[in-house]
């Protein structure tokens, strides 16, 4: 597996639920390395990458907050837009369909976090195009 | 060697004979009620007679009784019997209106002291026994009704009455109480008198617990039979039916055998009033077979619950109701429909992907009634899809069941409110209601 564990944690349109779950990490010093929040009327998605996605999940789900843990590609790439719209074209001219994506910097690279529609094919690709994945801070 | 059972001829009848003593005791009941001023002239608009009823099936020739009733003939005119026979008189309180009165014969006296008896027996309770009661002595059956049956049983029965609690502390501890009557959250509040008191209930002689008069979970039964180190048996009776003593859990804790010599059983689908299918949730409908001062025919319990499948273990052929799921008159009239919070619920339950809280809120918007049922979701999904069309599968088949679509609102864990550890199911803030 060349993929790294996602967090999605169901948020209500409601105040102080998302700080209910920062805090939570912050005070296990579990650190965010990104984060996305899809949202609709009534509720969000926030997607996580923390330091310790194992204890993160366990964490929040003892304080009653419903967390999924899936697999998504982290894909590590030149920190410019030229790099960006390479990587993308290369993956859709190869057949993946790209659910969502959202990206992070680390260390002066920028990372894009993927989940397509088959984790299979987009591996392979992935692969045959050379990407460097990351496997996971863990 | 010791009996097993109380009666046990009644207790194990077999359920062709013990139909066969329903029909009898039906006819009965229909003679003494031709006494009654309320029931003599239904009975003649539908020609019931004792030499009509044929089978147990007959009982649906019968209109329904209901509170209503008990109030608009308050406080004698459902009696069908002179007054002079009458030897007691129970009364709920009237919150709402009249409160409404029960009449008994001195032969209701006893068999009603017989069946809750019968049903302590099946608890375990025994004549060695040290009974306290902790119900009030007054117009509450829990009272006078257990009083009787522990003399009956032939236990040494104390009568401390309601509250006090240091003065239950102590005589439980002094006279060496095996066993108490009491109502489930009382049990938990004399727990935390005796640890107050730096003694641990477990400590007590205390064997058994008789619980009821107030709807509690299973959960609740189990936290009482912990911190009191003992068993406890839920016990259900209304002052209609008698008081305590129309249903009780055997020492299988698995649903509470109704004494269908005493009773006809229906479970109703509230709405319709039809039967629903054996074993599905329903009101529970009783008529008296066993009673002479104020017998009452198809008296809506208002209770929701169903028949326990199968057979008891403990032999006894009386069949079981659950733990009650709550009350038919939580319905709501919603843009002209009846709706009951249990219809939604057996829906939901179909859910996997929900957990088993949720709320109705019903609002004014414009001239419209609107719903709004929030769900609470079992677990997380990445899936948005999912999410969204989880929402739309359940206002569907809501819109099945209630015949209007209810906007659906996924939530987590812990938004619904509770009201005593129990889930607040309907709010209401439509103007005028």
């Amino acid at each position: 597996m060349k993929t790294i564990k996602q967090l999605s944690i169901f948020l209500e349109n409601r105040q102080g639920s998302l700080k209910r779950i920062l805090s939570a990490l912050s005070d296990q010093n579990i650190e965010i390395q990104a984060a996305s929040v899809a949202d609709t009327n009534d509720y969000g998605i926030l997607r996580l990458i923390t330091s310790n996605q194992t204890k993160a999940a366990a964490l929040l789900s003892d304080i009653g907050v419903l967390v999924n843990v899936n697999e998504v590609l982290a894909i590590s790439i030149e920190d410019n837009v030229a790099a960006f719209s390479a990587t993308i074209s290369s993956l859709t001219d190869n057949g993946v369909v790209i659910n969502y994506l959202y990206t992070f910097s680390k260390d002066g690279r920028l990372v894009l976090i993927v989940r397509p529609a088959d984790m299979e094919k987009a591996e392979l690709v992935a692969s045959a195009q050379g990407f460097q994945l990351i496997q996971g801070w863990e | 060697m010791e009996r097993k059972y109380w009666e046990e001829e009644i207790e194990t009848m077999p359920r062709r004979q013990l139909e066969k003593l329903q029909v009898e005791r039906l006819r009965k009941t229909v003679e003494i009620a031709m006494g009654s001023k309320f029931y003599a002239p239904i009975f003649r608009e539908r020609g019931i007679t004792p030499e009509s009823i044929n089978s147990v099936e007959d009982i649906k020739r019968f209109p329904f009784t209901t509170k209503n009733d008990l109030r608009s003939t308050y406080p004698f005119g459902i009696a069908s019997v002179p007054l002079q026979k009458v030897i007691r008189l129970h009364s709920s309180s009237g919150t709402t209106g009249n409160p409404t009165v029960i009449l008994h014969t001195r032969r209701d006296i006893d068999e009603w002291a017989d069946a809750m008896a019968r049903s302590m027996y099946a608890t375990g309770l025994r004549d060695t026994d040290i009974i306290q009661n902790t119900s009030g002595y007054g117009m509450f059956t829990g009272g006078l009704g257990i009083q009787y049956a522990a003399e009956r049983l032939g236990a040494m029965t104390v009568p401390a009455a309601a509250g006090n609690s240091l003065r239950q502390f102590k005589f439980i501890q002094d006279f060496g109480t095996t066993a108490l009557h009491c109502i489930p959250s009382y049990a938990t509040r004399l727990a935390a008198v005796f640890k107050e008191q730096g003694v641990d209930p477990r400590d007590t002689t205390v064997r058994i617990m008789i619980i009821g008069a107030e709807p509690h979970s299973e959960a609740q039964r189990q936290r009482i039979e912990e911190l009191w180190g003992c068993k406890a048996y839920n016990n259900f009776g209304m002052s209609e039916m008698c008081g305590p003593g129309v249903a009780i859990e055997c020492q299988e804790q698995n649903g509470m055998h109704i004494w269908e010599d005493n009773y006809i059983v229906e479970i109703l689908d509230p709405v319709t009033l039809e039967p629903v299918p054996e074993g599905e949730l329903g009101e529970l409908v009783l008529t008296t077979l066993n009673r002479e001062a104020m017998p009452l025919f198809r008296y809506r319990t208002r209770d929701l619950t169903r028949i326990l499948p199968g057979e008891c273990p403990c032999g006894r052929t009386h069949r079981r109701l659950q733990r009650f799921q709550g009350r038919s008159d939580d319905m709501m009239i919603v843009k002209g429909v009846n709706i009951f919070p249990i219809q939604i619920e057996k829906i939901l339950m179909q859910f996997p992907e929900l957990a088993s809280d949720f709320l109705i809120t019903l609002e004014t918007v414009g001239d419209n009634d609107e719903m709004t049922v929030q769900v609470e979701l079992a677990k997380a999904t990445d899936d948005f899809q999912l999410l969204d069309n989880l929402r739309r599968e359940i206002a569907r088949r809501l819109k099945d069941e209630i015949l209007l679509t209810p906007k659906v609102q996924l939530v987590g864990k812990g938004v619904i409110p509770q009201s005593d550890g129990k889930a607040v199911r309907v709010k209401d803030l439509r103007q005028n209601h």
